[in-house]
């Protein structure tokens, strides 16, 4: 019976991959292609690795299973928490579905826990102690200088670093997926690149722009990814399964906006003065406070410590709220593209841990979840942030299977659960 | 009036530990672990007592946590059941501060190796107030007062042994008392220079080192000495061991801040050299490791009397009169029952900082309870009130007076190189305004609670022993002879309100 191989290309855009093997960049995935389905698919809302990864490998929405953000508050308070593999609500494929699994890299499955076969976790992933399952193999790791993840520090402080430092660890992400592939058991085996988004948030301009002195940088990057592609993808047989996924897309990212900045100076947030300001600031008279990238919460009473919103306010608030972010312009430009009400996007039992308003932005306004800054919109080093609407996905299989015409990242775990034969 | 450390924050608590620094601006995170204060890098930690909440950002107050309770007595936040490491435990300090936290919940290790009863039996001196052996004064701590402290006989330079004790306990502070504490001791000759030295800063630098790499987020609470700033002639205040961020250096028509630097210090013995040494370290440390520290500039302590010494003879704590390790007012408690004169050196002007043993407890256990912010190296000067020694030894002849004693006094050649006459401002506003701390002793109450407890005949026998002891006869120039008199005269016969006055700012 064929296996299962998953590839995951973290903030990878179809358009991108799409381009780039056309060019003669990716001829490995220009192979591929033409043997396979390859589509555009949707990330989940928000379009944030945390989200989307949860919704690939559980199959479901953020409502089943209780990511909506890199960060979150711990209930009943305003302090951020920050959720991992042990927040989510939800089983994730390789804890249900029969036979061993080999899982390398997935983000927002640190701390791993025990499984049949071997798991690393990914971003965040906080040491390798606890991000691998058996324990048994980090000595194997660490011989083979395996990184958990690109230092982003170097992206601020030398690009020269930087590139150094993603060839690095895609080299020995590389050479892990090699030798485990050879010296383990395995009917699944998924292997996400995650250098693919660090590159895109810190340079998508050397991307778009063929004269910027790190363009052929970029590109060589992604030559790399995929020879890495290709030298696992070459290793399959004719009765193997390929999968290859991105989580979300990658796009120019022109200007910040600063939710909270609208929030505060359109009278819905208050903060009080404070040293070094944090969501326990928030004066109680507020009805409103966002988190990254575009998550609105209503300040409301019984729900967080200081919390004045009460039900029956809570319809015409969201209404003008969302007049404000509907009026929203820079330099004539509307900024918001859709504004979403939760029960429109989700559905499950932690509905109501969900933002009560998701934005998403019109092309190239980054919004951001900054609690301090006054002015909405401004510029930071970096050039990539992620789209909703372009992830991908390709499938390519011996097996008769119908993908979706408009794939979603929940459709990923079905489509594992119908190539493994499972139902 | 609300707590002063209620609106302390994780970044304060040792039960925070460091996890990782995210960019998720970039999804990136960073191979440093650092405690940035970027707002746009997110700092995350882990709860060692409340693992349940996951990962989060560092910012629950101690009023908002359930593990950090109000304790009414002291209108403070004290963390549950903390583990607090006393090193230097048997000493005059440790012990008294180990059955203070003991008492008020605090969970209490600690270590001594006893090298304190040894010198002072080099000495040929004894503690006057008896003292137990540890086994029996740990039997008696947990008969009386019902605690339990997880001693080891131990040197702090025993680094392997440590690092176990330390990997065992886990302590969230370490008390660090254990130092030589003697100017004198370490100015008999070159090997006593030599084991204060080794012993104090070799010992304060290998902690160092084992708490990075055991307890990075505890709190070290060094125990520094107010000797290390001198006296400086010029009378520039005293600052409390940094700058404040208005200072300011001018030199050649040119200005300078100097905000956030220490201030400069000017020891006056090998001893107070190496606890310079020790700050520096411990300074370094913090900025490279973002560990914490509380230096602790103590002035001169005084004092027999906390509540829970008090609670049976077998819990007092040590009290030396010999001319190494007996601090003045001690000293001159002891000089005055034995019916010498209080010998005081030079002109007597010399200014100095004091604290009561119960008050300096009592800082302690504020310190303890609010610790600085990890990568925060900070300082409090610990005084309650500033006092010439001639005018000190007045007070002691007085209170005597009371206790049917008449005392002399008598000035001495100064066997230390020293200014006998200077101005000294101190500030030290951190411990009351910030912590909370209320000088509740005066002279007068604890050096009546030291004769009460002094003239006791047991021992009052026990001072008569070991007179010898009493006067200097280590000098700084290195000549072995007792110092000289030069005058011997009643109290109340000398003006005291000539001469420099100390100016002690606590807002």
């Amino acid at each position: 019976m064929g296996k299962t191989v998953i590839i995951g290309l973290d903030g990878v855009p179809y358009h991108l991959i799409d381009n780039l093997s056309n060019k003669g960049v990716m001829p490995n995935f220009k192979n591929l292609k033409d043997k396979g389905i390859f589509k555009e698919m949707e990330s989940a809302i928000p379009e944030i690795s945390s989200v989307s990864w949860s919704s690939i490998i559980t199959g479901v929405n953020p409502a089943e299973h209780g990511i909506f953000g890199f960060m979150d508050m711990i209930p009943g308070t305003y302090t951020m928490s920050f959720p991992n593999f042990n927040s989510i609500k939800a089983p994730a494929f390789w804890q249900t579905m029969d036979g061993t699994h080999a899982i390398i890299n997935v983000p927002s499955t640190y701390p791993a826990k025990p499984m049949n076969g071997f798991h690393v976790a990914g971003f965040v992933a906080l040491d390798l102690e606890n991000a691998v399952y058996p324990q048994k193999y980090i000595p194997m790791l660490e011989e083979l200088n395996y990184r958990i993840d690109v230092d982003s520090e170097k992206g601020h402080s030398s690009k020269e670093l930087f590139f150094k430092d993603l060839h690095r660890t895609l080299d020995a992400r590389q050479n892990t997926a090699l030798q485990l592939w050879d010296e383990t058991k395995w009917d699944t085996f998924m292997f996400v690149i995650t250098g693919t988004d660090r590159i895109g948030h810190f340079l998508w301009d050397a991307y778009e722009d063929e004269n910027h002195e790190h363009h052929q940088n970029f590109l060589d990057y992604f030559k790399r990814v995929d020879e890495v592609v290709g030298s696992i993808t070459n290793k399959m047989s004719d009765e193997d399964s390929l999968i290859m996924i991105s989580d979300h897309g990658m796009g120019l990212s022109e200007t910040n906006v600063i939710v909270n900045a609208v929030l505060k100076n359109n009278g819905f947030l208050e903060l009080n003065d404070a040293e070094r300001q944090n969501h326990n600031h928030i004066k109680a008279n507020s009805k409103a406070f966002a988190l990254d990238p575009g998550r609105i919460y209503l300040n409301k009473e019984g729900k967080y410590p200081k919390g004045t919103v009460k039900k029956e306010d809570e319809e015409q608030i969201l209404k003008d709220l969302t007049s404000t972010f509907e009026n929203l312009e820079k330099d004539g430009k509307k900024v918001i593209k859709k504004i979403f009400r939760k029960e429109e996007v989700y559905s499950g039992p932690h509905l109501e841990q969900a933002p009560d308003l998701i934005l998403l932005s019109n092309k190239g306004f980054n919004l951001r979840g900054n609690l301090t800054k006054t002015e909405i919109f401004d510029k930071d080093i970096f050039t990539g942030m992620h789209t909703q609407e372009d992830a991908f996905l390709f499938v390519k299989t011996p097996k008769s299977i119908e993908l979706p015409k408009n794939p979603k990242v929940t459709d990923v775990f079905p489509i594992i659960n119908k190539i493994n034969g499972d139902t | 009036m609300k707590p002063c450390n209620a609106n302390k924050t994780c970044w304060n608590c040792p039960a925070a530990m460091l996890k990782g620094n995210v960019d998720f601006r970039a999804c990136g995170q960073s191979k440093e672990k650092k405690r940035q204060l970027s707002e746009e890098k997110q700092v995350m930690i882990e709860c060692s007592r409340r693992k349940e909440l996951g990962h989060f950002e560092p910012t629950i107050t101690f009023e908002q946590c359930p593990e950090w309770e109000l304790n009414e007595n002291y209108n403070l936040y004290m963390l549950k059941n903390m583990r607090v490491m006393i090193l230097g435990l048997d000493g005059y300090l440790g012990w008294a501060l180990a059955l203070k936290l003991g008492k008020l919940g605090f969970k209490v290790s600690g270590i001594d190796n006893y090298w304190r009863r040894d010198c002072v039996m080099e000495k040929g001196a004894h503690t006057v107030v008896p003292i137990q052996r540890m086994t029996e004064r740990l039997r008696a701590a947990k008969e009386v007062l019902g605690i339990d402290i997880n001693f080891r006989k131990m040197d702090i330079l025993d680094r392997p042994k440590l690092k176990e004790f330390l990997e065992e306990t886990k302590p969230e502070a370490i008390i660090h008392y254990a130092e030589c504490p003697s100017a004198p001791y370490s100015m008999v000759d070159v090997d006593h220079a030599v084991k204060v030295q080794e012993n104090n800063v070799l010992g304060t630098l290998g902690l160092l080192w084992l708490i990075k790499e055991v307890v990075p987020e505890s709190c070290l609470i060094k125990l520094g000495t107010m000797g290390e700033y001198g006296a400086p002639l010029t009378g520039r205040p005293i600052f409390e061991g940094i700058f404040p961020a208005n200072a300011t250096l001018k030199w050649d028509d040119r200005e300078w801040s100097l905000g956030g630097e220490l201030t400069p210090r000017d020891p006056v013995s090998f001893y107070h050299v190496s606890k310079v040494q020790d700050t520096f370290n411990c300074y370094e440390a913090c900025k490279y490791w973002w560990l914490r520290s509380y230096d602790v500039m103590q002035g001169v302590i005084y004092g027999v009397h906390t509540e829970e010494v008090a609670a049976d003879p077998r819990l007092r704590t040590r009290l030396d009169m010999d001319e190494w390790f007996g601090t003045v007012v001690n000293r001159f408690v002891t000089q005055s029952i034995l019916g010498m004169p209080l010998t005081i050196y030079g002109e007597g002007e010399q200014l100095r900082g004091f604290i009561a043993l119960d008050d300096a407890m009592q800082c302690m256990v504020r310190l303890i309870s609010s610790p600085p912010e990890a990568g925060q190296y900070d300082v409090v000067n610990q005084v309650s009130g500033l006092i010439r020694v001639k005018n000190l030894a007045e007070t002691v002849a007085n209170v005597a007076k009371d206790f049917g004693i008449n005392t002399k006094i008598q000035r001495v050649e100064n066997p230390r190189v020293e200014a006998d006459k200077h101005p000294l401002e101190v500030i030290s506003t951190k411990l009351p305004a910030d912590l909370g701390f209320n000088a509740s002793i005066t002279f007068d109450a604890e050096i009546r609670k030291m004769f009460e407890l002094l003239t006791q005949p047991e021992i009052k026998a026990r001072i008569e022993e070991k007179k010898h002891a009493v006067m200097p006869k280590t000098r700084w120039d290195g000549v072995k002879q007792e110092s000289e008199s030069f005058e011997t005269y009643d109290p109340g016969t000398k003006n005291l309100e000539d001469g420099h006055k100390g100016v002690l700012h606590t807002k």
